[in-house]
């Protein structure tokens, strides 16, 4: 029952990370007086690309064709590991905080190898902040995890929602209120959202991911935007189920409960891109050179948080 | 039996050196001698496996009234590291060094290597403090001849700081164990502990504070790391590869050793060696993300690595004093820790360092400023060079990345396991290792982006010749143990492997957070499935094109250097990073300024250098200028000094 519970997870996963950024892309279009695209359109972007024509520049190599596998199979296990649907299906082993953070990292280094295997100059100023991105933040990324860790007495991701599921949300959200600020931050970053990247440039100066991705095309770039996509769609419901951890499922899992996370699944997904969408649209891209103020407000956040659930495990 | 393995592995370098003068300039010579070094490690390593199959007890290997040495389950564990490497490096030099043969004079590389390898391996096996002295030393000189074996300016001058660190750290730690062993050289190790115990706090701390200055400038720690960068890339690549790769695990060796002399480590001295640990590791890998010379990153980084080492080592020292039951679980989860890193780091700095050899002598060139484009040329090297990055910025699945993460969450079981204020210094110790391995994953994907990926930046990059196989298999072969180390080390490691050295002692799988390879691996072999079939189902039509360029055509000038692809970082981090950045304008035309040459000069000078090192040299010549006053050159008024000194000594005597 648990791998079944665990397939649909991942498929869930994958079938709603393109709805994701399109809801996101159409609350964004709203903010902005437009009527925007339909939701729907991330998936026919990902079916035309899927048909298309692929160009690989002459001055790549073997790695350039590698880069999208590890990428995509990174952003899967990321679909696999995080509890976005149901807890309690996995071994606690596998969701292992540092694990994850270990499987992230290497899908952003495999991404940086994209960028630099070019030969432009787009691709390797997106590879370079990218990595910039990547690597500052992981002190905030372990350090958060490693507090909601604390709090709830367990070291996967699977058992700090299930923690999280099981206690009085009153009890709880107030010692985790500070990390999981923290946790935001890091979703932003780690994800190439506003203030850190702007996804909507093409634009040498703003961007980053979009600048690493430049020179794939076709099925490529299809598994690349699916990844980032998926990933993206993966830490927002762990977001959400920490900051909401209501109807996600928990053992026994009978069908009437699966129904009621299915639709709380949902409702969580479109407010989590709406409020995404709301950050985006209410604040500006921070320069790239301020990113270490991000960064080091990231981790002071983190450490706070640190503290607090410190103090509050102490009482 | 196990001895006469020792034995062969500590006479046949020797035979080596001897072998290579006798043979001369020879290319049978030259083979010959490198093959004895390879055997001489064989033996070793063969030593090494009877010892852990047998029961592991303590095995006299050679005994004289003056000396001996002694193997135990702590020193075979450093010892089977000297020979894999010998053994490696070896191997590799066959090829490897014939290359360099107008460069170095081989005999006499080779005679510094002999005395190297067995001054290496005499430190882990002297049973006595005179013993451990000698070899030590032999060790140093023989390395300070790899330094400087190609005669250069800047080998000498490398060379020559390695030269005078080395002594400092030789005195200290002369003066450190003797003052430890009661003033008697020839004390035994249990002799010296036993000496230790009649001793104040107060002089077994000042024995302490030398004994670790004395160790920590060998491994490289700050601020005594200075002479690292400088004299290791210097050596050729294959004594590179030994130098960082195992001299500094005989420096970790020495310390952990000398810690069992003392009756008893108070906190303080955990708190200092953990700080100096985390220090070291930081400024190692922020060095090596800013520097561009290939060697030099993987020397900086070695300090970064033995940094963590370190701090690990301190962790577990702070963490079997203090009085709660988490402590001592912690501590021995840490101590797996510092084993399995002391493998991973051996195992991927000397791939990385004979990987750069070879890539250095075909590009003719260090600086990584002026490569690019070689996986093109060398698909499969460039896997071997890929994994071997990755296993050094320890991501899974390779050996590191299960040290490492045996470490953070040992920490961070320390937040849980540990009261208030203690739990807050493992909260800050986890999130400054998370940084240093965050930059340590910049270091080498830069280094691995701009070495082979893009488009070659020279015309030596752009023409190198095919891969021979002789030089690609040795870091192959660490490429393959580092993966091995990921599967198998940590279950080896949890089975009381290490049973017997105190410090790697009671080893358990930490409570509450089971850490299998195993399934991390069904999950990324699963996903590899995953990939492949859908590499089957996206059969699309491929076109092969130039980068996409506006237009206008684009040039390898264009691309991001490794200089360029760390400049963020050197903006972060300028308060410890002090550059110096300046336009040198020269004008050509008198009349109008516009027409100049403009030249951009920058270095990177070390915070250490500014804070430590010039202060420290300027207060000693300060000392000396007062010093001066008393050689008047008066014949009279030195023989006033001895009658002074003559008097001195007979009231101390009396």
């Amino acid at each position: 029952m648990t791998v079944t519970i665990l397939i649909l997870q991942f498929f869930l996963v994958l079938a709603a990370a393109p709805a994701t950024v399109g809801i996101v892309r159409k609350i964004k279009a709203r903010f902005q007086n437009r009527r925007g695209a339909r939701i729907t359109l991330p998936y026919w972007s990902l079916l035309s690309l899927l048909r298309k024509e692929m160009t690989i520049t002459r001055h790549s190599s073997w790695v350039f064709r590698i880069v999208p596998f590890v990428v995509f199979g990174s952003a899967l296990a990321l679909a696999a590991l995080i509890p976005s649907f149901a807890v309690g299906i996995l071994a606690a082993s596998m969701s292992n905080i540092f694990l994850v953070g270990a499987v992230a990292a290497l899908g952003s280094a495999f991404l940086v190898f994209g960028g630099m295997d070019t030969g432009s100059t787009f691709g390797n100023m997106g590879s370079s902040r990218e990595m910039t991105i990547a690597s500052l933040i992981e002190p905030a990324v372990y350090v958060s995890l490693a507090s909601l860790a604390t709090l709830s007495g367990s070291w996967s991701l699977d058992g700090i929602a299930l923690f999280f599921a099981a206690s009085k949300w009153v009890e709880i959200i107030l010692p985790a209120s500070l990390t999981l600020v923290a946790l935001v931050f890091v979703l932003l970053a780690e994800n190439a959202r506003y203030p850190v990247d702007n996804p909507a440039t093409h634009l040498e100066l703003t961007m980053v991911h979009e600048a690493m991705v430049l020179e794939y095309s076709g099925p490529y770039l299809a598994m690349l935007e699916y990844a980032s996509w998926i990933k993206l769609t993966a830490m927002l419901m762990l977001v959400m189920n920490l900051v909401a951890p209501w109807g996600i499922l928990t053992s026994p899992f009978a069908l009437g409960a699966t129904l009621i996370a299915l639709v709380a699944f949902a409702i969580k997904l479109g407010v989590g891109a709406f409020v995404i969408a709301f950050i985006e649209s209410t604040i500006v891209k921070m320069r790239f050179y301020r990113m270490q103020e991000y960064m080091s407000l990231a981790l002071i956040v983190a450490l706070g948080g640190l503290a607090i659930s410190l103090v509050s495990i102490a009482v | 039996m196990v001895a006469s393995f020792f034995v062969a592995s500590l006479i046949l370098p020797l035979v080596a050196g001897v072998a290579a003068l006798l043979l001369l300039r020879t290319k049978a010579g030259h083979m010959l001698t490198q093959l004895v070094f390879a055997l001489g490690g064989l033996s070793g390593v063969v030593g090494a496996t009877l010892f852990y199959a047998s029961d592991g007890a303590s095995t006299v290997v050679f005994h004289t009234a003056l000396f001996s040495l002694v193997v135990g389950t702590l020193s075979v564990f450093f010892l089977g590291i000297i020979s894999v490497g010998v053994l490696l490096t070896s191997l590799y030099a066959l090829e490897g060094l014939r290359r360099y043969k107008s460069v170095y004079s081989l005999p006499w590389l080779a005679v510094a290597s002999a005395f190297f390898i067995f001054g290496m391996q005499a430190t882990v096996m002297a049973s006595s403090v005179a013993g451990f002295l000698v070899a030590w030393e032999l060790m140093s000189v023989a390395a300070y001849f790899l330094v400087i074996a190609d005669g250069t300016e800047e080998s000498l001058h490398a060379g020559f700081s390695f030269f005078i660190m080395a002594h400092i750290g030789f005195a200290s730690l002369v003066a450190g164990f003797l003052l430890l062993s009661a003033g008697n050289p020839f004390a035994e190790w249990p002799e010296v502990a036993l000496a230790a115990k009649t001793m104040t706090p107060a002089t077994l701390s000042v024995a302490f504070s030398l004994l670790f200055i004395g160790f920590g400038s060998k491994a490289g720690l700050a601020p005594l790391h200075q002479w690292l960068p400088m004299a290791h890339p210097q050596a050729p690549s294959h004594a590179s590869a030994l130098l960082s790769g195992v001299m500094l695990k005989v420096a970790l060796f020495g310390f952990i050793q000398s810690l069992f002399l003392f009756p008893s480590v108070p906190l303080s001295w955990g708190v200092v060696v953990l700080v100096v640990g985390l220090v070291s590791a930081f400024f190692g890998v922020l060095h090596a993300v800013v520097e561009s010379d290939m060697k030099r990153v993987l020397a900086w980084s070695s300090i970064e690595n033995m940094g963590l080492i370190f701090s690990g080592v301190g962790a577990a020292m702070i963490l079997r004093t203090l009085p709660y039951e988490a402590g001592p679980v912690l501590a021995s989860s840490i101590a797996i820790f510092v084993a399995l890193h002391i493998i991973n780091h051996f195992l991927f700095k000397s791939g990385l360092f004979m990987a750069a050899g070879v890539i250095v002598s075909e590009v003719h060139s260090r600086d990584m400023d002026i490569m690019g484009g070689l996986a093109q040329k060398w698909p499969i090297f460039s896997g071997v060079f890929l994994a071997l990055a990755l296993a050094a910025a320890a991501l899974p699945p390779f050996g590191t990345f299960f040290g490492e993460w045996m470490y953070l969450q040992s920490l961070a079981l320390a937040l849980v396991g540990l009261p208030l204020p203690l739990s807050v210094v493992a909260g800050l110790v986890l999130a400054a290792v998370a940084l240093v391995s965050g930059l340590a994953i910049v270091a080498f994907v830069k280094m691995f982006s701009s070495v082979f990926l893009g488009r070659a930046r020279n015309e030596h990059a752009e023409h190198v010749g095919m891969m021979p196989m002789s030089l690609m298999w040795p870091p192959m072969v660490c490429a393959i143990l580092s993966i091995v180390a990921g599967v198998l080390a940590f279950p080896f490691f949890s089975s009381h492997f290490m049973d017997g050295a105190s410090i790697m002692q009671d080893v358990v799988i930490v409570q509450g957070a089971s850490m299998n390879a195993w399934i991390l691996w069904a999950l990324i072999a699963g996903l590899a499935i995953i990939a492949l079939l859908l590499a089957r189902f996206l059969r699309v039509p491929v076109r092969i094109t130039d980068t996409w360029d506006c237009g206008q055509p684009l040039t390898s000038r264009m691309e991001y250097t490794a200089t360029g692809f760390s400049a963020p970082f050197r903006f972060f981090f300028r308060a410890f990073l002090v550059s110096r950045k300046e336009m040198i304008v020269t004008p050509i035309s008198s009349e109008n300024p516009w027409i100049a040459n403009r030249r951009l000069e920058w270095s990177i000078t070390s915070t250490w250098e500014r804070l430590f090192y010039r202060p420290v040299g300027q207060a000693l010549l300060r000392f000396a200028e007062y010093a001066r006053k008393f050689q008047s050159g008066v014949v009279q008024m030195y023989l006033l000094f001895v009658v002074i000194a003559l008097v001195g000594a007979f009231i101390f005597a009396l």
